[in-house]
C-alpha cells in the first residue's frame, strides 16, 4: 500500500513544479508569478481545491506523445475570496507557454460550467502563448467550447479576466466576452493578432506593446476595465470588485454595516457647481462626497472620460453610479461615452445592483464625425439599456440635461424610479438661445433692433424653461432638492426600492442596437 | 508632440505662452461647444514651442492646436 501512496505524492510533486525550474525562474524574471503563486494569493488561506491536476492531452504528432505538460497549462480549481466560493482557471506560462489545446480548453470551459450551475463567479487568469498549433482542428474546436460555456453563463454569474500575460489571437475573444477585464500594465497583453502577424499579413511595424497593451485597450479601444500595476495590485483589485458583486443573478449584492450616515448633509455641495453655465467642473468631486466613506470604485476611468462609471456604496448597499464628467468634452455624450454606459447598465441589470445616474450633460454629440460614426445607433444603446433594466434606478440632475441626453442619461420615462434634482438644474429640449432664434426668427428678422429683440426673447425662454420647475409640475421630477440633501435623498430612495419588482410580458430580449 | 481637441468646438483661448514649460494633463486652452467650455488637457510633459490657432478658429481633431517640445 505504502508503494502507491509514494506513487501519489510524486505524480502530485511533479505537477506542482509546473514547467520545470528553469522555466518558473523565466516566468519571475518576466515580473509574473507563476499560475500556483497566483491562486495561493487570491484563494483564502487553505481553501483552494483544485480540479483535474492529471488532465492530459491526447495528440502524438509532432513529438507531442512524450510531451508532458503538467495540469495541461492551466491549473483549475475553487475556494474562497472574502469568503465566499470562487471558481478559478490560472493559465500556467511555465508548462509549454499555457498554449491553449483542446484538453487545456476542456479544463476552462468545464471550470466555467461548473461555475454558472453552482452559481459563483468565475475568474480566469490568462497567460498563454496562445493556440496549441500541434493540435489542429482539436485546439480550434476547444475555443468553441471555451466560448459556448462562458457565453451559456454570461449574466448569471460574474466573470471577471486577469490579463497577466499575454492572450493574443481569437483567444482574446475569452477576456472580452467577460464582464470585467483587467490588464497588468507591465505584463498584459491582448489582441486579435501580435506583431509577427501584423507584419506579415499587413506590413505594418508596430511593437507588442503599442499594440496590445495598456494604452491600446484602456484608452482607445476600450476593451479593459481596470489597469493595474502588477499580479499583487491585479489581484487585490479583483477581490475588491468581488465584493461590489452578488454570486449569481439570483442574490444581491452583499449589503455591507454602514458606517456612513445615511442622512448625512454634505454642505460643501451647496454652491459646488460653478454659477456660469458654461464653466465645467470635476464630477468625482460631488461623487465621492456622496458615496459611503468617499469610497468610489471606478471603471475604465481612461477611456470616454466624458461619462463615469463605477460601484460605491449608499448606506451599505452596492450600487452602480453612472455620471456625466463635464470635465471632459463638456460632459456631451459621444458614440463611445454611450457603449461604456450601456454596457454597464446592463451588467448591474444583470447582477441586481441599484442605479444612481447623475446628469449634466448638454447632449449627445452632433456633428459629421459622431453622426458618421452612427452617435445614432450607439446612443440608442443607452435608451435601450435604461429601459430594459429593471433594478431600482434614481436620477440625480446636477446641472444641464437636455434633448436627446435627459432621455439617454436616465429620466423618469425612460426608467427611472426616483428623479431630483438640485435648483441649479436646466431640464428642456433645448438650450434658450437655440430655441429662441428658432420660434422669433422671423420676429428677430423684421424687428428694427434684432439684438435687443433676440436678447429678450432668449431671456423669456430662459425664464420659463432653463430650470427644474417645468418638469417637477408634471411629476417628471419628483423633486427638487438642496444640493447637501442628495445623499439623504438617494440612500432613501433606495430604502424604497429594496423590493422593486416589475413584470413584464415574455420576450427573448429585446433588439438592443449594436 | 501635438496638442489636439478631442472633439469640434470654437477655441475661446489658449491658456498658455510660448516657451512655457507644462505638465502631463495641464489645461493649455478653452474651446466653446455644445454649450459647454472644453478644458484641452496636454497629453504629456513638454515646452511650448508653437501656437497654430487663435480665438475664434473652429478646432475639430485633426487641427493642431500647438506644438509641445
Amino acid at each position: 500500500m505504502r508503494k502507491i501512496y509514494e506513487e501519489l505524492a510524486q505524480k502530485k510533486e511533479k505537477i506542482r513544479q509546473m514547467g520545470g525550474e528553469k522555466a518558473v525562474a523565466g516566468q519571475k524574471k518576466s515580473g509574473k508569478w507563476t499560475a500556483r503563486e497566483r491562486i495561493e494569493y487570491f484563494f483564502d488561506p487553505g481553501t483552494f481545491t483544485e480540479i483535474g491536476p492529471f488532465v492530459k492531452h491526447r495528440i502524438t504528432a509532432f513529438g507531442m506523445a512524450e510531451k508532458d505538460v503538467p495540469a495541461e497549462g492551466v491549473v483549475v480549481g475553487y475556494g474562497r475570496v472574502n469568503g465566499r466560493m470562487v471558481m478559478a482557471a490560472a493559465e500556467d506560462y511555465t508548462s509549454m507557454a499555457g498554449t491553449f489545446g483542446e484538453y487545456h480548453g476542456k479544463k476552462f470551459a468545464q471550470a466555467i460550467d461548473m461555475a454558472k450551475e453552482m452559481g459563483i463567479p468565475f475568474v480566469g487568469m490568462n497567460d498563454s502563448g496562445g493556440a496549441r498549433l500541434q493540435e489542429g482542428m482539436d485546439t480550434l474546436e476547444a475555443y468553441a467550447w471555451l466560448f459556448r460555456s462562458q457565453n451559456l453563463a454570461s449574466g448569471i454569474i460574474p466573470q471577471i479576466a486577469l490579463l497577466m500575460g499575454p492572450c493574443l489571437g481569437g483567444q482574446a475573444y475569452h477576456p472580452v466576452m467577460q464582464d470585467f477585464v483587467l490588464q497588468c500594465r507591465k505584463t498584459g497583453f491582448m489582441g486579435i493578432a501580435g506583431p509577427a502577424f501584423v507584419k506579415t499579413q499587413l506590413g505594418i511595424d508596430i511593437d507588442l506593446e503599442t499594440l496590445c497593451g495598456v494604452e491600446a485597450h484602456a484608452v482607445k479601444s476600450g476593451c479593459t476595465h481596470l489597469v493595474v500595476e502588477d499580479d499583487r495590485d491585479c489581484l487585490d483589485k479583483t477581490k475588491e470588485l468581488l465584493n461590489f458583486l452578488p454570486q449569481n443573478n439570483r442574490e444581491k449584492p452583499a449589503r455591507l454595516e454602514c458606517t456612513d450616515d445615511p442622512n448625512r448633509p454634505v454642505p460643501e455641495l451647496d454652491g459646488l457647481v460653478p454659477e456660469h453655465s458654461l464653466m465645467p467642473y470635476d464630477m468625482h468631486d460631488i461623487i465621492h462626497r456622496i458615496v459611503d466613506n468617499g469610497y468610489f470604485f471606478e471603471i475604465m476611468k481612461d477611456f470616454a472620460k466624458n461619462v463615469i462609471i463605477g460601484f460605491a456604496r449608499f448606506n451599505g448597499r452596492s450600487t452602480g453610479v453612472v455620471a456625466s464628467q463635464p470635465n471632459w468634452m463638456g460632459g456631451v455624450i459621444d458614440c463611445d461615452a454611450a457603449d461604456k454606459v450601456a454596457r454597464f447598465v446592463r451588467f448591474c441589470d444583470l447582477f441586481n445592483i441599484p442605479l444612481v445616474n447623475i446628469h449634466d450633460t448638454p447632449a449627445f454629440m452632433i456633428g459629421p464625425y459622431e453622426e458618421w460614426k452612427g452617435i445614432l445607433r450607439h446612443g440608442a444603446k443607452m435608451l435601450y439599456a435604461y429601459i430594459d433594466a429593471t433594478v431600482p434606478k434614481v436620477t440625480l440632475i446636477i446641472r444641464k440635461s437636455f434633448a436627446g441626453a435627459y432621455l439617454g442619461m436616465c429620466c423618469k420615462d425612460t426608467g427611472a424610479d426616483l428623479v431630483f434634482a438640485w435648483p441649479e438644474a436646466t431640464v428642456t429640449i433645448v438650450g434658450a438661445e437655440t430655441a429662441a432664434s428658432v420660434i422669433f426668427a422671423k420676429e428677430i428678422k423684421n424687428a428694427e433692433n434684432p439684438e435687443e429683440v433676440r436678447a429678450k426673447r432668449i431671456q423669456e425662454y430662459r425664464d420659463l424653461y432653463e430650470n427644474p420647475y417645468r418638469a417637477a409640475e408634471r411629476g417628471y421630477i419628483d423633486d427638487v432638492i438642496m444640493p447637501h440633501e442628495t445623499r439623504k435623498y438617494i440612500c432613501g430612495a433606495l430604502d424604497l426600492l429594496e423590493n422593486k419588482s416589475v413584470a413584464r410580458p415574455w420576450r427573448k430580449h429585446s433588439n438592443i442596437n449594436l | 508632440m501635438n496638442v489636439n481637441a478631442p472633439m469640434v468646438g470654437k477655441l475661446v483661448s489658449v491658456d498658455v505662452q510660448l516657451g512655457d514649460a507644462v505638465k502631463k494633463n495641464d489645461p493649455v486652452a478653452t474651446i466653446e461647444a455644445m454649450k459647454m467650455f472644453v478644458k484641452i488637457y496636454a497629453p504629456g510633459d513638454g515646452t511650448v514651442k508653437e501656437i497654430k490657432v487663435s480665438p475664434g478658429d473652429v478646432i475639430n481633431p485633426e487641427t493642431v492646436i500647438m506644438v509641445l517640445e
